[in-house]
């Protein structure tokens, strides 16, 4: 009895504390880091304090000098050559030949001119520092050699706190009792020191509660009936797993990151924590009028149109041709058939700007047929109404074939006897489609037009490629505008994120609302 | 720590990285003569430099100043790219570029025109080296119009004439503020004012309705983009075409053209006058090997390299001794110089940046007959104003 | 739908009305194949399907042209695209088969969570991941490179093979699970003698749509690539038509050597796209 509790609380304990020893390693490596950084700043100013008084600097530092003032030349006022005072002799520094070193002095003396005394690490993400301090003659600017040597890793001490852990823990499983899970506890709260030191109180307590909790979980033997309960279903799994972790390194996380980046702003490389005003500028239009396409409700407004009209052309047309199809003194169905889904087959992208291309102004095969036909040439793209039904005719053209072929697929499942039934019982045709056909359609075509209205919810490539969002951003819907902040309006990756997630949880409402109408319709299916 | 492993492991796993091994890597978005100059540039500093190669990066035009903005302050950029001079202003405050007059003597900068080089500094710093000057002149089809116009009361006389053939007299992307600037210039108006933008005076609004005129009478095409434009011009469909330097690469053998200055306005008197761009060859801040760099960047901005820049691509280079020997007569590269004379700087302040995409569509509207000059220009200017609200309020 | 027939006019206004219609529907596409055979860099001037001239330039100029390496830009572009397309495919089916079985076979708890997650995930956009992808690859520095875009593909990929291949293991029948069982084969034996083979169309499916997709696929591959060395024939492409620059005639002799491969492949298996609506979802 007691081997088994010790075995059990052991497992327990490695289990979480090899996660928690992975924090705790995160926390330390960040810190040792930031004492690098640290230390290096502190050599290049003590470098610096040393030349100005007039000595030389210790041995692991790239560049130190008393940098004159600059003389500018008189042809050109931004060209000004400076000079270098080392305990060698004066030195120029510039010139088309001039090493990269010299250069850092020469910046490192314009800021000082600028900002006055500073030290800083350098901008070039070479892990050295630089420091100016100021002199009679001019700034003493120290640059550090390189990367600082991190402190060796201490060993023994891992060892020993591992050791601690393991007795704390055994102590408590022979103790029996309310002490297994007090030991357990307390075994894995050991951690909370290391992270005290090197991660702050913050996470220390998170790690206080973790160990807490484990412990807890422990004594009531919650970890045993997860660990059963894996074992039980190890097979299922071990297959689920590939795909599973895959989807939560590729899916999971960069959703995780695209919620968090919604509550930062972006700017120059630089992330700043906004909290919601990232949402509340989309969600208030940003002060923009409601015509405008700037305002997030203007480009709602024209993706449901879009959404709407597309789905309705879509399930008009692919029906129509459907019904036609499915005429049994039709000849050469086979062939109309192939031939009625090439817009499906061939890439969108592709035919997406080939419509571009046919709405183009003057030569456009549009325009073409339109003045042969002795009518007006229109220019598409410089109205919103125009632009508008450019990307559905293109939209249409693009997604009828789905809405037949699923269509077709129903058509085909009405037995032949119900028909003829029908017809010798005298209905006429249209009580023929109301009766029969379209019960059978409703079942197929629900889901199919949920699916449809998701997809053309964020029919990125015929927005983008046909009209480009013209005239000045009208003809935009959600995921083109969410592409524009990110790529197009200065790199306003917080904006962008913020935004999808809102066309997230608008997706997922309709998923959800389709889900249950359809569901309905499936159990109404005759 | 972490990230190291994660990029090690992913590197080994990966075909390709990002970064090359070349010791600098420029990036451009050069096409046809003007890429084949540089690769014959970037081949013989090679050959010259075993163990300091060069690396050069074709990218597209299209949002090829987006991604250097986006790249470089991550570390994934080049170390030297090519480009026009007009985000100076807003990547210098990014920290995207790396001031260089460090290394430039007064030898050295006596190679370029005084103008080019004080066109890539600012803020009292030098941020690049100039390879080229560009700006729109005026290419006439000879066999269609014998004798260029002078005046613009000359350009809308021509027209019926053309008109009745079935062609245009005149192409090119009238929404495009660059396009339109020689019109803007010509009525007197400006767009900044220093770091102002100034869109809706009296000029512009004149200038907008004679954009406006210009499509009516059918002068000019509705809705033409450059690439339309050289179609229409080859194709005779277009007498004439408001281009750059790169427009001569698209004209088909055969095409009978002359290259000359832009008309004066004869409302006011006044020139025709584009923008000026000076594009140069810049360094990132994030540059690996800044003396390589600097070594590249010298070597094709000098005056061998620039005159075979010239030649073989038609590239207006602002290095004087260039143009000694057979240059000093090229004519197409004369005409651009004339041209030269009249051309306003293109602004660099970083509130330009906000003003091109507004203006396009207040020139959509105007020309499409949409909105009057007056209000289309009131909108932009409202539209530039928030934007520079939002943007500097970051 | 009538069982007797209509008169003569009828079917024959119908099918002419068809054909029309039809027409219609392949114009442009027709567009498409008159341009890459008609010389001209701009876009048909007149609206006729029929090309004026025929000339096999564009084709010529398009497999001929080199990029700035030296090397040849069209087969650089496809085998980039077969690739990743490859690879996307590999990864998809290798990492989904066993969880597509483990989802149909098998009862555990989280299974019906499971399963909605797989079917959420697969019916949102690639556009909205794409910002917080992009932002992690360019952290991690694996912007610009084709691997890292096999990696933001396999996030769409995985989701749909395991929904389709669930799909298919379903309809498989249960008297050979319980015959094997009885003869004492364990669920491994089973997966990989039974269920495997027997699947094999059904992979075969999943993974033709997946290379299609992935072949396809053009906005991904626009963002995340920068270096023109790298393109994937659709950003290749689309690049051939920029603003400053279109290059139509290229253009079209690049989208039918990159479709007809593909548009066979469709024809394959859109038989068994709409079986495979029941079953679950299937992305267009």
């Amino acid at each position: 009895m007691k081997a088994g509790d010790l075995r059990r609380a052991l497992r327990d304990a490695l289990m979480i504390g090899a996660l928690l020893w992975l924090a705790v390693t995160a926390a330390y490596v960040r810190d040792r880091n930031k004492d690098a950084t640290q230390r290096a700043l502190r050599h290049a100013q003590a470098a610096a304090e040393l030349i100005a008084a007039g000595e030389t600097p210790p041995t692991p530092t790239a560049a130190a000098a008393i940098v004159g003032a600059p003389v500018a030349s008189k042809q050109h006022g931004f060209l000004r050559r400076r000079v270098a005072h080392t305990a060698a002799g004066p030195r120029p520094l510039g010139g088309p030949t001039a090493p990269a070193v010299d250069k850092l002095l020469y910046d490192a003396a314009g800021r000082f001119d600028k900002d006055g005394p500073f030290v800083a690490m350098l901008p070039d993400g070479s892990e050295r520092a630089v420091a100016a301090v100021a002199t009679a003659r001019g700034p003493a600017i120290a640059i550090t050699a390189g990367p600082e040597p991190r402190a060796p890793v201490p060993w023994l001490a891992v060892v020993g706190h591992l050791g601690l852990m393991l007795v704390l823990v055994g102590v408590g499983a022979v103790l029996g009792g309310r002490a297994r899970g007090v030991g357990v506890a307390a075994g894995l709260a050991t951690w909370a020191f290391p992270a005290y030191l090197a991660g702050g109180p913050g996470l220390a307590l998170a790690i206080l509660a973790v160990a807490a909790a484990a412990g807890w979980a422990h004594a009531t033997g919650a970890t045993d009936r997860a660990i059963a309960g894996v074992r039980a279903h190890k097979v299922a799994l071990s297959f689920l797993a590939p795909a599973g972790v895959a989807m939560i390194v590729l899916v999971v996380v960069p959703f995780a990151v695209g919620l968090a980046l919604g509550f930062y702003d972006h700017h120059h490389g630089r992330w700043t924590f906004v909290g919601l005003a990232n949402f509340k500028r989309i969600l208030t239009g940003d002060g923009h009028a409601l015509s405008d396409p700037l305002n997030f409700w203007f480009i709602l407004g024209v993706t449901l149109a879009w959404t709407f009209v597309n789905v309705i052309l879509h399930v008009l047309f692919g029906t129509l041709f459907a019904l036609i199809l499915r005429q049994p003194w039709l000849k050469a169905r086979g062939l109309w058939r192939v031939l009625l889904i090439v817009p499906w087959a061939v890439p969108n992208y592709i035919t997406a700007l080939i419509w571009k291309g046919m709405f183009a102004g003057e030569y456009g095969a549009v325009n073409s047929i339109l003045s042969g036909l002795g009518l007006d040439r229109v220019s598409w793209f410089s109205s919103w109404a125009t632009a508008f039904s450019a990307n559905v005719a293109t939209n249409t053209w693009l997604g009828f074939p789905f809405m037949m072929v699923v269509a077709l697929g129903a058509l085909e499942s009405i037995p032949k006897e119900l028909e003829e039934a029908a017809e010798v019982d005298g209905a006429s045709s249209w009580q023929r489609f109301k009766e029969i056909t379209l019960p059978h359609l409703k079942p197929a075509l629900g889901p199919a037009i949920v699916l449809g209205s998701i997809w053309t919810f964020n029919m990125f490539n015929v927005i983008a490629l046909v009209s480009g969002g013209k005239p000045g951003g009208s003809t935009d819907i959600l995921v083109t505008d969410a592409y524009r902040w990110a790529f197009e309006r200065g790199e306003q990756y917080g904006m962008a994120a913020a935004l999808g997630t809102i066309i997230f949880l608008l997706l997922l409402g309709w998923t959800l609302i389709g889900r249950g109408l359809t569901k309905g319709d499936e159990e109404a299916r005759p | 720590m972490i990230r190291g492993l994660a990029i090690a492991a992913l590197c080994a796993a990966a075909a390709a990285c990002g970064r090359s091994d070349a010791a600098v890597t420029v990036w451009h978005a050069y096409d046809k003569d003007e890429r084949a100059a540089i690769e014959a540039l970037a081949a013989d500093w090679n050959a010259a430099h075993p163990e300091r190669q060069v690396e050069l990066v074709a990218m597209p035009y299209d949002g090829f100043g987006d991604k250097l903005g986006s790249a470089i302050p991550n570390g994934n950029g080049p170390d030297l790219f090519l480009y026009s001079q007009d985000r100076l202003g807003d990547w210098t405050a990014a920290g995207v570029l790396e001031p260089i007059e460090f290394w430039i003597d007064d030898a050295t900068a006596a190679r370029f025109t005084p103008e080019a080089l004080a066109s890539l500094a600012y803020h009292d710093a030098l941020w690049g080296l100039p390879v080229a000057v560009k700006s729109l002149a005026l290419f006439v089809r000879t066999d269609l119009v014998p004798t260029p116009p002078r005046t613009t009361d000359e350009l809308l006389a021509m027209a019926p004439a053309l008109t009745a053939r079935g062609s245009f007299a005149l192409a090119y992307p009238v929404d495009d503020l660059y396009a339109h600037a020689p019109w803007l210039h010509g009525f007197g108006g400006h767009a900044m004012d220093g770091d102002t933008p100034t869109i809706a005076t009296a000029e512009a609004v004149a200038a907008a309705g004679f954009a406006r005129e210009l499509v009516q009478r059918k002068v000019v095409p509705a809705e033409a983009d450059a690439a339309l434009t050289a179609t229409l011009f080859a194709e005779g469909k277009a007498a004439m075409a408001i281009s750059g330097p790169w427009f001569i690469a698209d004209i088909p053998a055969g095409v009978p053209y002359t290259i000359t200055t832009l008309p004066t306005v004869s409302a006011t008197g006044l020139a025709a006058a584009p923008y000026l761009g000076t594009e140069g060859i810049l360094m990132s801040a994030r540059a690996r090997d800044k003396d390589a760099a600097i070594a590249v960047a010298l070597a094709f901005t000098s005056d061998a390299a620039a005159a075979r820049r010239a030649e073989r691509a038609g590239q207006v280079v602002p290095n004087p001794a260039a143009y000694r020997g057979a240059l000093a007569d090229a004519p197409r590269l004369a005409a651009f110089r004339k041209q030269l004379a009249h051309t306003v700087p293109m602004p660099v302040s970083p509130a330009m940046r906000a003003v091109w995409t507004p203006y396009k569509n207040a020139l959509g509207q105007v020309v499409s007959g949409a909105a009057s000059p007056a209000a289309a220009l009131e909108k932009a200017a409202t539209d530039i104003a928030t934007y520079a609200r939002t943007e500097g309020a970051r | 739908m009538s069982v007797r027939k209509p008169k003569l006019p009828v079917i024959v206004a119908v099918h002419a009305l068809l054909a029309i219609g039809t027409m219609a529907v392949l114009y442009p596409v027709m567009l498409v194949v008159k341009k890459a055979f008609e010389p001209g860099r701009q876009f048909a001037l007149s609206p006729s399907p029929i090309p004026k001239r025929v000339t096999l330039d564009h084709f010529r100029a398009l497999l001929s042209a080199r990029g700035s390496h030296g090397e040849l830009a069209f087969l650089q572009h496809t085998i980039s695209s077969l690739a990743v397309a490859i690879a996307t495919t590999v990864v998809g089916i290798a990492l989904s088969c066993t969880a597509a079985y483990a989802l149909s076979r098998f009862r555990f708890p989280g299974r019906k969570a499971a399963l909605t997650s797989f079917l959420v995930v697969q019916m949102f956009p690639a556009s909205l991941l794409m910002i917080p992808l992009y932002v992690l690859l360019h952290e991690l520095g694996l912007l610009n490179s084709l691997s890292g875009l096999v990696l933001v593909y396999s996030t769409t990929a995985i989701p749909f093979c395991v929904w389709t291949l669930k799909g298919y293991f379903d309809s498989l029948p249960r008297e050979l699970f319980e015959a094997a069982r009885v003869d004492g084969a364990g669920p491994i034996r089973i997966f990989w003698t039974i269920v495997l083979p027997l699947a094999r169309p059904g992979i075969a499916v999943t993974a033709l749509f997946s290379f299609m997709t992935a072949w396809n696929e053009f906005i991904l591959a626009s963002t995340f690539l920068t270096d023109e060395g790298k393109y994937t024939l659709p950003v290749m492409l689309k690049s051939s038509v920029g603003q400053f620059s279109a290059d139509w005639g290229q253009f079209a002799a690049g989208a039918l050597l990159t479709s007809l491969p593909v548009m066979a492949l469709f024809y394959v298996v859109q038989k068994y796209l709409v079986g495979g609506l029941t079953a679950g979802a299937v992305k267009g």
